[in-house]
C-alpha cells in the first residue's frame, strides 16, 4: 500500500500536533512557545525529508525512462535470439539449424552402403546489421568431418533496388538451392540444385527488387564452381585463370499482391558463364541417396566455355504448391586430341499439399495450431511428390577408353561408377511441422539408372527412406 | 506597343520559370542546447523563422533538445544529428571535436566573443524572507543549510556552480586549493538531491519546495521570480561569482550532410543581431552587444566576476582537475 507524500505529510503533522496538544494540556504555560517552535522545526525537517525522498524517486523514474530509451532491446522468440540498439541501427541475431537424419537403404547389394544415422546440418548462424544498411551473415556448419563456413558475406542495402553483396554465398542459379535448407520439402534437393547448379561460391553481386518488388534481379561475378559444387567443400574449385564465372538471374512475381489466383506465381531464368582451359573437369553427380555415380576421366580438361541456363517457376495457392525447374550445363571439354561440347541437363517437378489447410509457400509453412496434446493442436501436415531426372550427354561415353571423356566404367558390381547416362527419381514425402521451428520429415525416394553402355547392365535401383528431425530458428 | 511572338514566348517561359524556381523550401534544424534555455529558444526560434522567411521565402522549423550540457554533448558525439549546438561551456563542445570530429578544432574562433553571443553568471536563489540568512557562498557550507545544485558530471551549469564556489574560497583564503576543496566538500555535504541538469534543480527547489538555497544560473533565478512571483523567492548576489560564457557552434559534418549549413550559420549569427540580443536580454541572459549591455544594465545586478581562464587555467584544465574521473568532485562527493 503506498501513500502519497501529501498524505504522509498530513499524517505526521496530525500525529505531532496531536501529541503536542496532549503534552501541552498537561504542561505549564511557560514551555508552550519553545515546544511549539521545536515541533514546528521538527515538522519542517520531516517535511523536507519526505520531499527529498519523493524527488529522488521522481528523478530515478525519469532516469529509468531515459535509460530504457537508450537501452538495447534483447529478444528471444521463435525467430531466434537477438539484440538490437535502441535506435534500431545495429543488431545481432543468433540463429541456428540442426538436422538429424536417418537413412535406410532397401534391397541393395552394395556392401559399402550402410543404413546410417547422421547429423546432416549443424549450423549456428550469426546475422546482423550495422548502421541500418550493412547486413552481415556468418553461417558455419559443424556436420561435415571438418567444419565449413557455408556463408560469410556482407550485403549493403543502399536502396531496395540496388544492393551490393560480397563474400561467400549461394550463387543465384537454382530456385530450389535459393530456398532455405529449413524449408525444402524433401530431405535432399533435386538433381538440378544438388548436382548441376553451383551451390555456394565466393564473389560479389549487385541485386535488388524493382517494380514494386515484383521483379528480383541479381548479377554477380564468382570464383567459379563445377557442377553441384561449393567453395570450401571437399571437391576442387574451378579456378578460371584470368576469367571468372558470371551469374545472372531474374525472377518475377508479376501478380504479387493482386489478391487473385495468380498471386503466388513466380517465374524466372538464370544463367552462368565461365571460361577456362586445361583444368580437370570436376563435374560429378550423385544420387538422392548421396552416392556418387558419375565423374569425368581425370584427363578430361576444360577447353573453353562452361555455361548453364535454368528456367524456373513456382506456384502457390492456398495449401497447394508446385515448383519446377530445368537446367542445362554445357561444357567445352577435350581429352588429348579429341574435343567436344557436352550438354548435361536435369529437371524436376515437385508438388506439395498441406493437408491441414495452412498456406503453402516458398518460404515454408507455419502451423495455425502448434503441436500441443493438451490443447489438441496437431501442427501442420504436408504431403509432397517429386519427379526429377539427370541426363548426361551420350558423347561423354563415346570412344575407346583412352579418349573417352567419362570416367572409366566400374563393372565389377552392379552399383559401379560411371556407367549411368540417365538417372530418374521418384520421391514421396510426408512433413510434420510441429511449430514454426520444429519439423519431422520422411522422404522415400526411388531411383533407377540407365546404363550408357549396351554391354553394361543398369546400375541397381536405389531405394532409400530418409527421416529427419529438424530444429531451426 | 506591338509585342513580337518571340518576346511573348520568352516572357511566358520566364513567368513559368520564376514560380518553379522560387518554390519555398521547408528546412528543419535541430538545436541541441543545455537545460535552462527552453524559453529563450522558443522565442528566438520564432523570430529567426520569421526573419528567414522574409529574407529567403523558405520555411525553417527549429527543433529543440534540452538537457544537461555534458549529456547533450555525449548525445551528439553518439550520433544525435544536431545542426547546431548551444551548450553551457566550451569544454563540452571541444569534446564534440575530439571524440567525433564533427567540428573543426578552431570552432570557437568562428563567431564573435569566442562564440558566446550572451553571457551569464551564478547567483543564489533563496526563499522569500531568506529564513536561513544566506548572504554569500560561505553560508552554504554551514550545517543545517540545504543546498540545491545539479550534478557536475552531467550538467554544465553545475560545473559553473562548483567552480564559482571554489573560486570564491580561493580568493578568500589566498589561493589554498586544499581549503577550497574542503569548503566545496562542506557545501556538497548539504546537497540532498543531485539533478542531472539545471532545469531539474529548478524543479526541485521551486516546484518541489526542497532546499534553502539554490545555486542557480542567473537567468533561471530571474525566471523563477518572474513565473512564481517575487513574493516567493529572492535573489542573493554573492560577493564574487564566475563569468559564464555559454558558447554556440555549427556542427559542420551534420550540417553539410543535411545541406543546412547556410541556414544553420545564419541561425547562429542571428543570435548576435539586434533582435537576437534583445531576446537574450529579455530572457535574462546578459547580451554581449554593447548597445544591449547598456539597455539591460539595470536588469542585472552588479557582480564581481572572475574568468575561468584566470582562476582555473581554462576549461581543459578545470575539467581534468575537478570533473573527470578521480577529480576533486569524485573525491568530495559521496552518493547518498
Amino acid at each position: 500500500m503506498t501513500f502519497k507524500a501529501t498524505q504522509i505529510h498530513g499524517l505526521i503533522a496530525a500525529t505531532l500536533i496531536g501529541s503536542g496538544a496532549l503534552a501541552f494540556s498537561g504542561n505549564a504555560f511557560a514551555n508552550d512557545s519553545s515546544e511549539l517552535e521545536a515541533l514546528r522545526a521538527l515538522v519542517q525537517e520531516l517535511d523536507q525529508k519526505i520531499r527529498v525522498l519523493d524527488r529522488k524517486s521522481e528523478i530515478a523514474e525519469e532516469k529509468a525512462v531515459t535509460d530504457k530509451k537508450a537501452a538495447p532491446v534483447i529478444k528471444a522468440n521463435s525467430s531466434g535470439f537477438s539484440i538490437e540498439s535502441a535506435d534500431k541501427k545495429h543488431s545481432l541475431k543468433l540463429r541456428g539449424q540442426l538436422q538429424a537424419d536417418a537413412r535406410h537403404f532397401f534391397g541393395d547389394d552394395n556392401p559399402d552402403i550402410n543404413n546410417e544415422y547422421l547429423l546432416r546440418r549443424v549450423r549456428p548462424r550469426f546475422q546482423g546489421t550495422l548502421f541500418s544498411i550493412f547486413d552481415f551473415d556468418i553461417n558455419t556448419d559443424f556436420a561435415p568431418s571438418s567444419a565449413v563456413v557455408q556463408d560469410a558475406y556482407v550485403n549493403a542495402r543502399f536502396q531496395p533496388w540496388f544492393q551490393v553483396q560480397g563474400g561467400k554465398f549461394k550463387v543465384p542459379v537454382s530456385l530450389e538451392r535459393i530456398q532455405s535448407g529449413n524449408d525444402i520439402r524433401f530431405t535432399e534437393r533435386s538433381y538440378v540444385a544438388d548436382s548441376i547448379a553451383p551451390n555456394r561460391d565466393v564473389g560479389f553481386q549487385i541485386h535488388g527488387d524493382v517494380l514494386d518488388k515484383k521483379l528480383n534481379y541479381a548479377f554477380g561475378v564468382f570464383d567459379g564452381q563445377f557442377d553441384g559444387q561449393s567453395n570450401g567443400s571437399n571437391r576442387d574449385n574451378t579456378t578460371n585463370g584470368n576469367g571468372k564465372e558470371f551469374a545472372a538471374r531474374v525472377f518475377a512475381n508479376p501478380f504479387k499482391g493482386d489478391g487473385n489466383a495468380l498471386d503466388g506465381l513466380g517465374v524466372g531464368i538464370s544463367f552462368t558463364r565461365a571460361h577456362s582451359n586445361d583444368l580437370a573437369v570436376g563435374d560429378s553427380y550423385r544420387s538422392p541417396g548421396q552416392r556418387g555415380f558419375f565423374a569425368y576421366n581425370a584427363a578430361t580438361v576444360t577447353d573453353g566455355n562452361k555455361t548453364r541456363i535454368s528456367p524456373q517457376a513456382y506456384y502457390y495457392n492456398g495449401p497447394f504448391g508446385v515448383l519446377g525447374e530445368y537446367i542445362r550445363s554445357s561444357t567445352d571439354v577435350s581429352r588429348g586430341a579429341r574435343s567436344a561440347k557436352l550438354d548435361n541437363d536435369a529437371w524436376q517437378i515437385a508438388g506439395s499439399w498441406v493437408i491441414t489447410g495452412e498456406d503453402n509457400g516458398f518460404r515454408g509453412i507455419t502451423p495455425k495450431n502448434d503441436f500441443d496434446l493438451a490443447k489438441g493442436g496437431w501442427g501442420a501436415w504436408e504431403v509432397a511428390l517429386r519427379y526429377h531426372q539427370l541426363e548426361i550427354d551420350s558423347d561423354a561415353f563415346e570412344g575407346a577408353a583412352g579418349v573417352r571423356f567419362a570416367g572409366a566404367p566400374n563393372t565389377t558390381t552392379n552399383f559401379g561408377q560411371n556407367t549411368t547416362e540417365k538417372a530418374q527419381s521418384w520421391a514421396a514425402a510426408l512433413n510434420w511441422y510441429l511449430n514454426k521451428n520444429v519439423k519431422f520429415q520422411a522422404t522415400y525416394e526411388q531411383t533407377n539408372f540407365d546404363s550408357a553402355y549396351a554391354n553394361i547392365a543398369d546400375r541397381e535401383d536405389e531405394k532409400v527412406l530418409f527421416t529427419r528431425f529438424q530444429v531451426a530458428y | 506597343m506591338k509585342l513580337s511572338l518571340s518576346k511573348l514566348l520568352i516572357a511566358g517561359a520566364f513567368a513559368l520559370a520564376v514560380p518553379l524556381s522560387a518554390a519555398a523550401k521547408d528546412i528543419t534544424l535541430l538545436n541541441v542546447s543545455y537545460d535552462p534555455t527552453r524559453e529563450l529558444y522558443t522565442e528566438f526560434n520564432k523570430a529567426f523563422a520569421a526573419h528567414w522567411k522574409a529574407k529567403t521565402g523558405d520555411n525553417v522549423t527549429i527543433k529543440q533538445s534540452h538537457g544537461g550540457a555534458g549529456k547533450q554533448a555525449r548525445a551528439v558525439i553518439d550520433g544525435l544529428q544536431a545542426d547546431v549546438v548551444t551548450l553551457a561551456l566550451a569544454y563540452d563542445i571541444d569534446a564534440i571535436h575530439e571524440k567525433a570530429k564533427l567540428i573543426p578544432k578552431d570552432w570557437q574562433a568562428r563567431l564573435p566573443n569566442n562564440s558566446a553571443p550572451y553571457t551569464s553568471t551564478i547567483v543564489l536563489l533563496v526563499r522569500k524572507g531568506n529564513p536561513k540568512q544566506i548572504k554569500d557562498w560561505d553560508d552554504l557550507a554551514k550545517p543545517g543549510v540545504s543546498v540545491i545544485t545539479p550534478n557536475p558530471k552531467t550538467s554544465g551549469g553545475a560545473r559553473w556552480n562548483y567552480l564559482a564556489a571554489w573560486g570564491y574560497e580561493l580568493k578568500r583564503n589566498g589561493g589554498d586549493q586544499k581549503k577550497a576543496q574542503e569548503f566545496v566538500k562542506k557545501i556538497y555535504a548539504n546537497v540532498p538531491v543531485l539533478d542531472s541538469g539545471a532545469r531539474g534543480s529548478t524543479t526541485t527547489f521551486v516546484e518541489r519546495g526542497i532546499g534553502d538555497v539554490f545555486i542557480s544560473w542567473e537567468n533561471e533565478a530571474f525566471l523563477a521570480l518572474k513565473e512564481l512571483g517575487p513574493d516567493k523567492f529572492e535573489i542573493v548576489v554573492p560577493s564574487v561569482s564566475i563569468l559564464a560564457e555559454p558558447p554556440v557552434t555549427l556542427v559542420d559534418k551534420v550540417a553539410d550532410k543535411r545541406k543546412t549549413r547556410a541556414v544553420a550559420q545564419a541561425y547562429l549569427e542571428y543570435l548576435y543581431s539586434d533582435q537576437g540580443q534583445e531576446i537574450a536580454g529579455k530572457h535574462y541572459y546578459r547580451p554581449t552587444n554593447p548597445k544591449y549591455v547598456e539597455k539591460y544594465a539595470k536588469q542585472f545586478p552588479k557582480v564581481n566576476l572572475f574568468k575561468i581562464d584566470d582562476v582555473f587555467g581554462g576549461w581543459q584544465k578545470a575539467q581534468k582537475d575537478h570533473f573527470s574521473d578521480g577529480g576533486t568532485f569524485d573525491q568530495i562527493y559521496t552518493k547518498k
